[in-house]
């Protein structure tokens, strides 16, 4: 991986950039930093930092024309914008110590003659000193100051001067009018700044405005002589003195690979809801106090992009913003040896991956593209973690192949519609199945393809996977007469809209919202509807579910946030439980209305949850709203029951599941202990399999009581059952629990 | 209670002892005592090692 490609996701965030303010600053001021420490009276970093970027503090916090104030958000809720200027103005006068730094720099052996001791001629003289360089600056009038010299204010300006050039050597040559640029010699660089109107020595024509640079090499140009105003002057200082240093080092001017290009890119974010703040007056005329420019500086936004921030619990929980996490997507796939650490391995794995930040961010930065690109990649290069999703990855091979079923409708061999209605719908409910395609079959002559999308490949980054599924799913569409498929999941939508873009889609309930003659039941008189993440953008989806609620006589609340993930996005749940239940905590209390959902994994989890909800399907058909979540023993039946009824119904034969040798067994299991193991994703089959092979190879251990314990290991994990036997192949199961790393005995 | 159970193994018929056993995740290879039977050398992990300490030390390997 090159650090392009993972920053080619991130690129367009603005989080953490100067703000819009800063944009419009001669000198690129953060002003936000500024501000935060402003608004806490730490007037000496804030006096560092403004002084650091603008040289003479005095005179621009008197002078500046304040551009940052037309870009000051504040205006967008009415209130006035900052005042900028006073603010910079008190901390001059609040910091208590405004001595500049002594730098400790070995000197430079260039020697730079600077031509004229106004603004432009001291910010340059000044960088450059600072720098340690040989500066002479020569200067006409009698003392320093040029165009300032006639202000009213001068003599305050006069001693900033003074104080600002007292840490460093500057040679100053008053009354020296220099007639010839001839007149300079053993200069290896010359700064003409002779003011407005000021001598040009015939080189005007010539001067480049971007690097300030003439035809004669190393002799610049710059401020008001150039029609440069005042600001701007002060501030070219600091930028030629680094165009210079380029030019000592390699014969050409050159923008230093530093310089932080201003861009335009002035980025407005919505503040309403804000409070109103009027601007914090002045009670002497001259001057904020400390107490009144504490309270101006609190009147700033502080804008800064947090929108992805404020709408996803993964990005909060792990406190990285996008350009962070661009970076750490990299550097982490650079991290061979166990020696060097990687610090993203948990967040790449928590994303529901729910594009719920692409469609929030103002610049459409999609932070689960960034972690889908990591998960594939860490698969590719074995950095993945397999436990996290090998849960899925079994019910992915089981739904693809043992319960997966395809047959047109009945003595047909194609078909213009073909219903997908994914792996979740049947193993939940399978008269959601079997019912809706009945209806389908009925109206549309569908057929029916019982598989699944891939998301849980996808999620896992197992492209392997992925493509052999899709390579399926295409021949067999293709065998066909390529039929419109219709999805009764968006998660499906999504993932064919990604990988097979060519098949045709309809929606389940956009077609069941065409037929008035489907009055759905009436299970709650209000509920708050639960649109799902993947229907963010299938509006029409939307619309028929809300038609449907509405033929139920059902009040409808629109949740304030909608389309964020249920918790199920991803399959984040083991890689991350902290945040799943957070996650699942939040949209649970979204509304305290039932919710209407029409997604699959959205009713698992609010069902586990214990909040109250009815798939919409469950509206259609009636299905009691008493039953709890499915176990996951009932949900493999459940899609076994589903190929069952289809096989016959459609071909004449009889589904014969596999066999296994410990199908037999019989556990006795109680419902606290069912729910503990649906929660760590523990199966009864693999109890009884585990059972099954300790009794064969008599390989288990037994208590002084009676109890038996034993462990097997399959796929990544090991599995652990402790058992009593009741009767021959009867056990009551005592506790079972699971753990990834394995043991080795020989050891 | 099941603190106090004393495990044997069933198919040796031994009593178990403390011993060391190495365990292996994600590459890393380390060795833990815990109870195994003298013989035939199997471990038994109780369910507050596998999802306390075990867990812990999955979670750091996972996040290195
Ligand atoms: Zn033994």
């Amino acid at each position: 991986m090159k650090l392009e490609e993972s920053k080619v996701f991130v690129n367009d965030c603005f989080s953490g950039e100067p703000a819009s303010c800063s944009y419009a600053c001669p000198f690129g001021l953060d002003i936000r930093f500024f501000m935060e420490r402003v608004r806490k009276g730490r007037w000496i970093p804030a006096y560092k930092m403004f002084r650091d970027t603008v040289i003479f503090p005095v005179i621009v916090s008197r002078l500046c024309p304040q551009p940052c104030r037309n870009n000051c958000q504040r205006p967008s809720i009415g209130d006035e914008p900052l005042a900028v200027r006073d603010l910079e103005y008190a901390c001059t006068l609040y910091a208590l110590n405004r001595r500049p730094e002594n730098f400790v720099i070995p000197p430079k052996t260039q020697r730079i003659a600077i031509i004229g001791a106004g603004p432009a001629g001291l910010s340059c003289a000044l960088n450059l000193a600072q720098k340690n360089f040989h500066v002479i600056l020569f200067e006409k009038e009698t003392g320093w100051g040029g165009e300032l010299r006639a202000h009213p204010d001068f003599k305050l300006f006069d001693e900033e001067i003074a104080l600002q050039f007292s840490s460093t050597r500057v040679d100053f040559e008053f009354n020296r009018e220099i007639g010839s640029l001839d007149e300079l010699t053993g200069f290896d660089a010359i700064y003409v700044a002779t003011g407005k109107n000021g001598a040009t020595f015939d080189l005007m024509e010539s001067r480049d405005s971007d690097l300030m640079n003439t035809s004669r090499p190393g002799v610049f140009m710059g401020g008001a002589l150039c029609g440069v105003p005042l600001m701007e002057s002060i501030a070219q200082g600091s930028l030629l003195a680094r165009i210079m240093e380029a030019y000592f080092q390699t014969g050409r001017a050159a923008r230093p690979d530093s310089d932080r290009v201003i861009t335009d890119r002035v980025h407005f974010l919505n503040h309403s809801g804000e409070e109103k703040k009027a601007l914090v007056t002045m009670a002497s005329p001259d001057c904020y106090t400390e107490g009144e420019a504490k309270a101006e500086a609190s009147r700033c936004f502080l804008c800064d992009c947090k929108i992805c921030w404020e709408n996803c619990e993964m990005i909060k929980w792990f406190r990285k913003m996008p350009p962070r996490l661009g970076v750490e997507v990299y550097t982490d796939s650079q991290a061979g040896s166990s020696l060097s650490k990687r610090s993203l391995i948990r967040e790449t794995y928590s994303c529901n991956i729910c594009g719920k930040c692409k469609s929030v961010c103002p610049v459409g930065v999609d932070i689960g593209a960034l972690m889908q690109f990591s998960r594939e990649d860490r698969l590719r290069t074995n950095k993945n973690i397999p436990a996290f999703h090998d849960f899925w990855i079994r019910q992915f091979d089981f739904h693809t192949s043992e319960a997966f079923f395809v047959s047109p409708s009945k003595e047909m061999k194609s078909c213009e519609y073909l219903f997908f209605p994914g792996c979740q719908l049947g193993a939940a409910e399978p008269d959601h199945v079997l019912k809706s395609y009945a209806y389908l079959q009925e109206t549309l002559n569908a057929g029916i393809m019982v598989g699944c999308c891939g998301a849980p490949a996808y999620w896992a980054g197992d492209k392997k996977r992925l493509s052999g599924n899709v390579e399926r799913i295409r021949s067999i569409w293709d065998s066909m007469d390529r039929p419109t498929f219709i999805f009764a999941c968006a998660y499906c939508e999504n993932i064919f809209r990604l990988l097979m873009p060519e098949i045709k889609q309809e929606s389940l309930y956009t077609v069941m919202a065409k037929d008035d003659t489907i009055v759905p039941a009436r299970l709650f008189e209000a509920a708050a509807m639960f649109d799902p993440c993947t229907a963010r953008d299938d509006l029409s989806m939307q619309e028929g579910i809300r038609i449907l609620a509405g033929r139920a006589n059902v009040a409808i609340e629109e949740l304030d946030n909608p389309n964020r993930c249920c918790g199920y996005g991803g399959h984040m749940r083991l890689a991350n439980p902290g945040l799943y239940e957070e996650i699942t905590k939040h949209r649970k209390d979204a509304s305290d209305k039932p919710y209407i959902v029409y997604c699959a994994n959205c009713r698992e989890v609010f069902r586990q949850k214990g909040k109250e909800c009815a798939h919409i399907l469950d509206m259609v058909y009636e299905i009691d709203q008493g039953k709890c979540a499915p176990t996951l023993k009932s949900q493999k039946e459940n899609a076994l029951e589903v190929k069952k009824k289809l096989m016959k119904r459609l071909i004449g034969d009889d589904f014969i599941p596999e066999k296994h040798e410990w199908d037999s067994i019989r556990l006795i299991i109680s419902q606290e202990l069912q729910d503990e193991l649906d929660r760590k994703l523990i199966i009864e089959d693999d109890l009884k399999e585990a059972i099954w092979l300790a009794e064969r190879t008599g390989e288990r251990f037994l208590s002084d009581d009676g109890v038996f314990q034993c462990s097997m290991v399959k796929s990544v994990l090991t599995y652990w059952v402790q058992y009593k036997e009741l009767a021959t192949g009867e056990y009551e199961i005592q506790s079972a629990y699971i753990h990834r790393m394995k043991f080795n005995r020989e050891g | 209670m099941e603190q106090n159970r004393t495990w044997k193994c069933a198919k040796c018929d031994k009593e178990l002892v403390l011993k060391k056993m190495l365990f292996s995740y994600l590459g890393h290879t380390f060795s833990h005592e815990i109870m195994r039977c003298p013989k035939c050398g199997n471990g038994l992990i109780p369910k507050e090692l596998a999802e306390g300490r075990m867990a812990e030390v999955e979670a750091q390997l996972e996040d290195k």
